[in-house]
């Protein structure tokens, strides 16, 4: 059965059709890269998923149930955690109190039980301090012991594209939306996004669907690539089957181009 | 990588240079009293308060003591909701008016109700948070200004309720009822009665006579101890952070899994909680309730004492709280304000002039011009002069402390020039003053700028005595104003927050 599935999904805002009965699905353990020229509709149906928009019509389903209605902090709570294409971290908090702030949605400690520090809080405190440390050690070195305590606004922008998949991590998701990854990044910093998503799929177990401009981090990692235009679905497939669609051509290049090639 | 390491350098070499203690015994203390634990330090602080009433037996003085727990109570809810939550809340004092006129209304002989202290506190209490919530719910869509427009008219609100309630009409009632006692307020409260302990009369402890300001003075101080170890508690948890990371970002807050709402809620629940029995002890201290007690001029105390102190730092906020209930205090009488400003101004000379050697040069500079000021008027214009204003009372009307701070006065008065007729040159040095303070700073550092400063400190001292010692009022205000400007200006994160940014 798939994890995520969408239905028919439409979206306007005033006379601007964003969304245009768009339905395709993402199966458990699958890396699906969601690509098109920009105002294609890729960050509206992010923002669909999670909650941060309500869709006009269709449906929007999630390990088998549906998502609508749901406030974005019940739809985190199922399973569904995404990073922001301009980033958007908790930035004069220390970075591991970005990540164990995440874990809000999988700690149960009441008001009473944080007063007293009851045995069970204190255990609870460990346990998300070492859930966010084990989400760091994914960079390897480069999120490690000094920086723990570093506010998040002193990081290097590559560092805080990092943070905040370590903090969408925190909320132990089966779902990771990831909008554009490897933006702004250099070749080298690239390359090695790309081998952590492929780490994130095989090490952490998530299901990925992510935004990316960047053709060679798309072809390196997914499974499949839906191109969007218009808010369309213009074309899905492995990577070469996308890539050589003429629709999709035509979509970033324009019909002249297309029609010569 | 590059990048990292710079990064890495940068802020490994601020926080060695925070943890490297100033040199000399002031840095040493610093370093010994920064090593103790967290809690102990608390208690250190706590504990030495609470010694006040066992040193003093001036009533004032421990009722000031009283003041400084209380504004820092009241500050710390306050900063629940606006440091750690980011929820810019300017109708909090309406919370604390709340749970003072609750506590009037049933404690008191308005409407002959005497509810036990402890069940009317716990009461008021839950009112607080009740209120909170339900400020809070229409409240939840408004962001930042919006939300304090909102808060501010809920606020005033308050004030004009408490000042025409005294006359509601109710159906079936003949004739109007008086609830608030309109702007005569509420008076002969009943006092807080806790553990079998009156808290109206004096107490003997250990040998020890703790007069009924004392007592209330340990419930307030108690209140403090409580709302810390909560707030702390707090703030350290998955409820803090939330918080913190709602003032900070609220949608990605809330795409993490954050309800956003509700924290909202919990945020002025537990601010108005905290407000509202404050008020509760407040009203109790004081017998009495008035509208004007809880006017906008305390919404502005409190949010200078949060910002000052800095927003979000614990300590930070009750020194903040500390520093200006005190200050109003210390300028009441003219003979102490004086020994404030001149011990101010010696210790700013003193702190911020390097080397140490410049700031003696300059003081002793500024005494001798003084006096050679001060010896040729005497010689060539000896009628201008005026004699000391001040005179010293008799030793049986007065303690040593203030005797010291009026022979200080008379010195001082001595060395300056004072006119006989001080008004007209004091004006005219005030608006020398002013723009010559401006310019001065504008200066670069140089042997000139040096030079420059002992003149432009004797003016200041002339001003002081000519104009602003003879209106003590004005000179209040005058003077926090300018402690507030001039620490925003060195320190724009306040006393002891730490440095945040908006955007990078």
């Amino acid at each position: 059965m798939a994890l995520l599935e969408l239905v028919n999904l439409h979206k306007h805002f005033g006379g601007l059709q964003v969304v245009l009965d768009l339905s395709f699905e993402v199966n458990p353990g699958e890396i699906v890269s969601l690509i098109g020229p920009n105002g294609a509709g890729k960050t509206t149906v992010f923002n669909l998923i999670t909650g941060l928009y309500a869709p006009d019509r269709g449906d929007i389903r999630f390990d088998g149930k549906s998502l609508l209605g749901l406030e974005p902090h019940q739809i985190a709570k199922r399973g569904i955690a995404r990073t922001f294409q301009s980033l958007r971290l908790f930035l004069n908090m220390s970075v591991i109190e970005n990540v164990m702030a995440a874990a809000y949605p999988r700690t149960h400690a009441n008001l009473a039980q944080i007063i007293f520090r009851t045995p069970g809080f204190r255990k609870e405190e460990t346990r998300i301090r070492a859930v966010a440390e084990e989400k760091l050690a994914f960079f390897g070195e480069r999120l490690q012991g000094y920086r723990f305590d570093q506010p998040a606004y002193s990081l290097s922008y590559a560092n805080r594209r990092r943070l905040e998949i370590a903090r969408a991590m925190a909320t132990e998701p089966k779902l990771l939306l990831l909008d554009e990854p490897a933006a702004g990044m250099n070749p080298n910093e690239t390359l090695e996004i790309t081998e952590v998503i492929g780490e994130l799929r095989t090490r952490g177990g998530y299901t990925i669907l992510l935004i990316e401009h960047d053709m060679k981090v798309v072809e390196g990692i997914s499974d499949r690539v839906i191109a969007l235009d218009y808010g369309e679905k213009i074309a899905e497939g492995t990577y070469h089957a996308v890539a050589t669609d003429e629709h999709v051509i035509e979509a970033y290049l324009g019909r002249k181009s297309a029609m010569t090639k | 990588m590059a990048s990292d390491k710079f990064g890495r350098d940068e802020w490994v070499a601020q926080i060695d240079a925070r943890r490297a203690a100033p040199p000399g015994v002031a840095g040493q203390v610093l370093a010994r009293w920064n090593a103790l634990p967290l809690g102990w330090r608390w208690i250190g602080v706590l504990a030495s308060f609470a010694a006040i009433p066992f040193l003093t037996s001036n009533d004032y003085l421990i009722r000031v003591a009283g003041t400084v727990a209380l504004f820092a109570t009241l500050s710390l809810g306050l900063n629940v909701v606006v440091g750690y939550a980011g929820l810019l809340d300017l109708g909090f004092v309406a919370f604390y008016g709340l749970g003072a006129y609750a506590y009037a209304l049933l404690s008191s002989g308005k409407f002959d109700i005497h509810w036990p202290s402890w069940v009317t506190l716990v009461f008021i209490g839950v009112l607080g948070l009740a209120f909170g919530v339900l400020l809070g719910l229409p409240s939840l869509r408004l962001l930042g200004d919006y939300l304090a427009i909102v808060t501010l008219g809920f606020g005033l609100v308050f004030v004009q309720l408490a000042i025409t309630m005294d006359r509601v009409e109710v159906p079936w009632h003949a004739g109007p009822i008086d609830v608030t006692g309109g702007s005569n307020g509420l008076i002969n409260l009943d006092p807080l009665r806790l553990f079998g302990l009156d808290f109206g009369e004096p107490l003997t402890l250990f040998g020890y006579a703790l007069s009924s300001v004392a007592l209330y003075f340990y419930a307030l101080l108690a209140a403090l101890a409580v709302v810390l170890l909560v707030i702390y508690h707090l703030n350290q948890s998955r409820i803090g952070r939330a918080w913190r990371a709602m003032r900070e970002d609220s949608l990605a807050a809330e795409a993490m899994g954050m309800p956003t709402k509700r924290l909202k809620l919990l945020a002025f629940a537990c601010g108005s909680a905290i407000a509202g029995v404050s008020g509760g002890i407040f009203a109790a201290w004081q017998h009495s309730v008035f509208p004007l007690n809880f006017s906008t001029d305390l919404l502005i105390t409190l949010y200078a004492m949060m910002v000052l102190g800095g927003l979000g730092s614990l300590p930070g906020v009750v020194i903040g709280a500390g520093i200006l209930a005190v200050i109003p205090e210390l300028l009441r009488s003219p003979e102490l304000a004086r020994v404030a400003f001149y011990s101010a101004v010696v210790l700013g000379v003193a702190l911020f002039l390097r080397p140490r050697r410049n700031g003696l040069i300059v003081l002793a500079g500024v005494i001798l011009l003084g006096l050679i000021l001060r010896l040729a008027t005497q010689t060539l214009w000896p009628d201008l002069l005026s004699p000391p204003t001040i005179t010293v009372a008799a030793e049986s009307v007065s303690t040593a402390f203030e005797r010291t701070a009026q022979t200080f006065g008379i010195i001082v008065q001595k060395w300056i020039i004072l006119p006989m007729e001080p008004t007209p040159p004091g004006n005219v040095a005030f608006l020398v003053l002013l723009p010559a303070l401006l310019a001065w700073a504008r200066l670069q550092p140089s042997r000139l700028k040096l030079g420059l400063l002992a003149p432009l400190l004797y003016l200041l001292a002339f001003v002081w005595e000519t104009r602003l010692t003879a209106e003590p009022a004005v000179t209040r205000l005058l003077l926090i104003g300018t402690l507030l400007v001039v620490l925003m200006i060195f320190r724009p994160h306040g006393l002891l927050g730490t440095k945040r940014v908006e955007l990078v």
